[in-house]
């Protein structure tokens, strides 16, 4: 599609809007009443063909607005639709998750911060906010005090089920929970399964919110990269750098060139590690504890790199408004070419030692296939999305930083399987390392920040490819020292609900792998438990992997590999 | 010394809790067991259960819906043990102190349950993995 296909294909919907609004760096706003707002979201996704980013709620003086961003991949433009809700007292929208599973999440987070009704949602339970939140206090509605923060000392709620469905797990495997020293995060998945086949899947998360879209209003622009480069450890530069360039899209500046290199080096050394970091967690998972401790040694010498350029290990706090804070010495670019070096070969090394192993082609393809029609009704993106063939990527689509000016390529695969996300992580990190080299060598002279007094009153977006696929930043500021509105969208929030496409009629050997597989950012899946329908079994974390493992050693046999060592088959 | 105390300052198992952390201190802890740190040398070793556990490493701000099921991994570690509140968040919060769903320190909570909990702090955002190594041998020799 291009630009006049697009606008041609607006103007057909222009009844039912307000407004077409252009502006700079290719954004293009479209406000509506809440009425028109399902039909216009109906025609942008199915018809025009645009990609559903998230929708952004904001508590406007005399309003509600939703705004619900969509992104043009091919020539790189993002159209907001604005829908109004006039009515205050009673704030309702309709839904458009029927149609477009992706914003399932977005409209229960929505619903828990501002209190805004979707009609027709599937499925209306709390997402974010904690069991025992007061109800009727919304957070991110103006004037919200903070509710009373004694905790309860009552027992443990029993997570929430959907209308209908009859899981009920007890107290204490819902608290106890399998830790598992590898799984970092606190997510709760309840699997149904049927024998061996896993016929429901659900999560609860909550445990990790933070709030920290409500923290970002009480903070100075200047202020947001350090909270944002904590939204998630691994994705410190990508945060922050999203967030940045929406702000620079409000205030029209430009970051010197040299910034820009500095800013794609350090996102790129991210993505190296992040990557490597997946690939020996995939490893632990399917029982080849090698990969696990291999994969990691490989990593610290990137995560030295870091700290010698920003000096921190993770949390750069590198980029501001307008440029970087910290420059990258050139003594230090010999250095980080001999380790790029160092890093290719061994990348080479674990490459071929995937792509050869007929055990993990047994074992992984075929497995948690997420096609592509579900890869788009889902929104996915990142490595997630380009193994089942739909080839986005933000570097490539609005290139940002110095990414247009570097020699590199998307890699896609179509299978959807498991296998393909592995490979396509393992080939990018020798993209990236090709993108670093380049970088560093044509790295040019001058200053790497201009000054940045004021920032307009406005709108700004920003996007960047984060390791797990784009993190999507929307800013509004008015005028003020501080945003009014700063939404945020890792790229996990649209990947971890494609387990519902992936999941759903897979062994339970094959689950843990499966989710994993998208590289879950906000979770690792810290309390998993499934349930048995009939014998109402509770199998815990260790439990699965442990079959997940028993699965690996099974093959290998079949295939007649010698060798089956107790290790393969112990709990790390 | 008491001799409970004295055996648990040999080859500590620690369990690790996240309560709303970036991730950034989990990934550290995890690292603590790869090639470069392997903390396994001097016998700590992370486990599955905090029902196996000498030490909880608590990373994060302790957010409203973490808060209950930290009190109850802590019930159920095995007295005496040592709560390490690791980095910046789960010592006071740091950055994510007025968050609406922040329920508070590490501290504050597990003192709730345990007015005489053994608490360490390993500051830090993210504290490095010497830091945290650091940190339980000076903890585990003021015992």
């Amino acid at each position: 599609m291009n630009q006049e296909e697009l606008e041609s294909k607006l103007s057909e919907i222009k009844g039912k809007l307000i407004a077409i609004e252009h502006q700079p760096h290719n954004r293009i706003y479209l406000p509506c009443e809440a009425e028109n707002s399902y039909e216009v979201n109906k025609f942008l996704f199915e018809d025009v063909g645009l990609r559903f980013v998230i929708a952004t709620g904001i508590d406007s003086d005399d309003c509600f607005e939703i705004l619900y961003h969509y992104c043009c991949d091919e020539i790189g433009h993002v159209v907001t639709l604005k829908s109004f809700i006039r009515d205050r007292e009673n704030p309702v929208a309709e839904s458009i998750a029927p149609f477009l599973p992706g914003a399932e999440w977005i409209e229960r987070e929505t619903h828990d911060i501002l209190g805004i009704e979707f009609k027709n949602h599937p499925d209306m339970r709390r997402l974010i906010l904690a069991d025992d939140w007061p109800d009727g206090v919304y957070p991110l509605r103006k004037g919200t005090k903070r509710p009373d923060s004694k905790p309860s000392s009552r027992p443990i709620a029993q997570s929430q089920s959907p209308a209908g469905r009859t899981i009920q797990l007890s107290k204490p495997i819902v608290a106890v929970g399998p830790f598992h020293p590898l799984q970092e995060e606190m997510e709760f998945y309840q699997l149904t399964v049927d024998g061996e086949k896993v016929t429901d899947i659900d999560v609860r998360i909550s445990y990790n919110h933070r709030g920290i879209e409500g923290i970002s209003e009480s903070l100075q622009f200047d202020q947001v990269p350090f909270l944002v480069s904590r939204v998630c450890g691994i994705c410190s530069a990508s945060h922050p750098l999203a967030y940045v360039q929406a702000v620079e899209d409000i205030a029209g500046v430009k970051p010197p060139e040299r910034a820009l290199y500095v800013r794609t080096i350090i996102n790129e050394l991210e993505r190296i590690h992040s990557h490597i970091l997946w690939a020996g967690l995939a490893g632990h998972f399917i029982g080849y504890d090698t990969v696990f401790m291999w994969a990691w040694k490989y990593r610290e010498p990137v995560l030295d790199l870091l700290e010698e350029i920003t000096g921190n290990r993770n949390n750069y706090g590198n980029v501001k408004v307008g440029g970087c804070r910290e420059d990258i010495p050139d003594e230090l670019k010999p250095k980080i070419l001999k380790e790029m070096d160092k890093i290719e070969k061994k990348i080479d090394m674990l490459i071929k030692a995937v792509t050869d192993d007929p055990i993990l082609h047994v074992r992984l393809k075929g497995v948690g296939i997420l096609s592509y029609e579900d890869a788009v009704r889902y929104a996915v993106t990142g490595p997630t999305a380009r193994a089942s063939g739909v080839a986005i990527d933000v570097r490539q689509d609005e290139p940002y930083a110095a990414y247009g000016e570097l020699d590199w390529q998307v890699i896609s695969r179509p299978e959807g399987d498991v296998f393909a996300k592995v490979v396509v992580r393992l080939l990018e990190v020798v993209e990236s390392i090709k993108i670093v080299k380049q970088a560093v060598k044509k790295l040019p002279a001058g200053p790497i920040a201009n000054e940045v007094k004021e920032i307009p009153p406005g709108e700004g977006v920003g996007h960047a490819e984060a390791p797990r696929g784009e993190t999507f930043h929307y800013v509004r500021s008015d005028g003020g020292n501080r945003p009014v509105r700063h939404k945020i969208r890792a790229p996990s929030y649209v990947n971890v609900p494609s387990f519902k496409a992936s999941c759903i009629g897979a062994d339970i050997a094959d689950v843990t792998i499966t989710l994993a597989a998208v590289d879950p950012c906000y979770s690792c899946t810290e309390r998993l438990a499934a349930v048995d329908r009939d014998s109402k079994v509770i199998h815990d974390y260790e439990a699965l992997l442990q079959i997940s493992r028993e699965k690996t050693a099974r093959i290998k046999k079949e295939l007649g590999v010698p060798g089956i060592k107790m290790e393969d088959l112990q709990i790390g | 010394m008491n001799w409970k105390i004295w055996s648990l300052k040999k080859s500590p198992w620690v369990f690790h809790v996240n309560t709303g952390a970036c991730n950034n201190c989990d990934i550290e802890i995890v690292n603590l067991l790869t090639p470069k740190f392997d903390v396994e040398r001097f016998g700590i070793k992370l486990v599955g259960s905090p029902r196996h556990a000498d030490a909880l490493l608590v990373t994060g701000v302790v957010t409203r819906q973490a808060a209950p099921r930290l009190q109850e991994a802590y019930r159920q570690t095995p007295k005496p043990c040592v709560v390490f509140a690791i980095g910046a968040c789960a010592c006071d919060t740091g950055i994510f102190n007025t968050g609406y769903h922040v329920f508070g320190p590490v501290d504050k909570i597990i003192k709730e349950v345990d007015p005489n909990a053994i608490i360490a702090y390993v500051p830090g955002c993210p504290p490095k993995p010497e830091a945290m190594i650091s940190g339980v041998v000076k903890a585990l020799s003021a015992l």
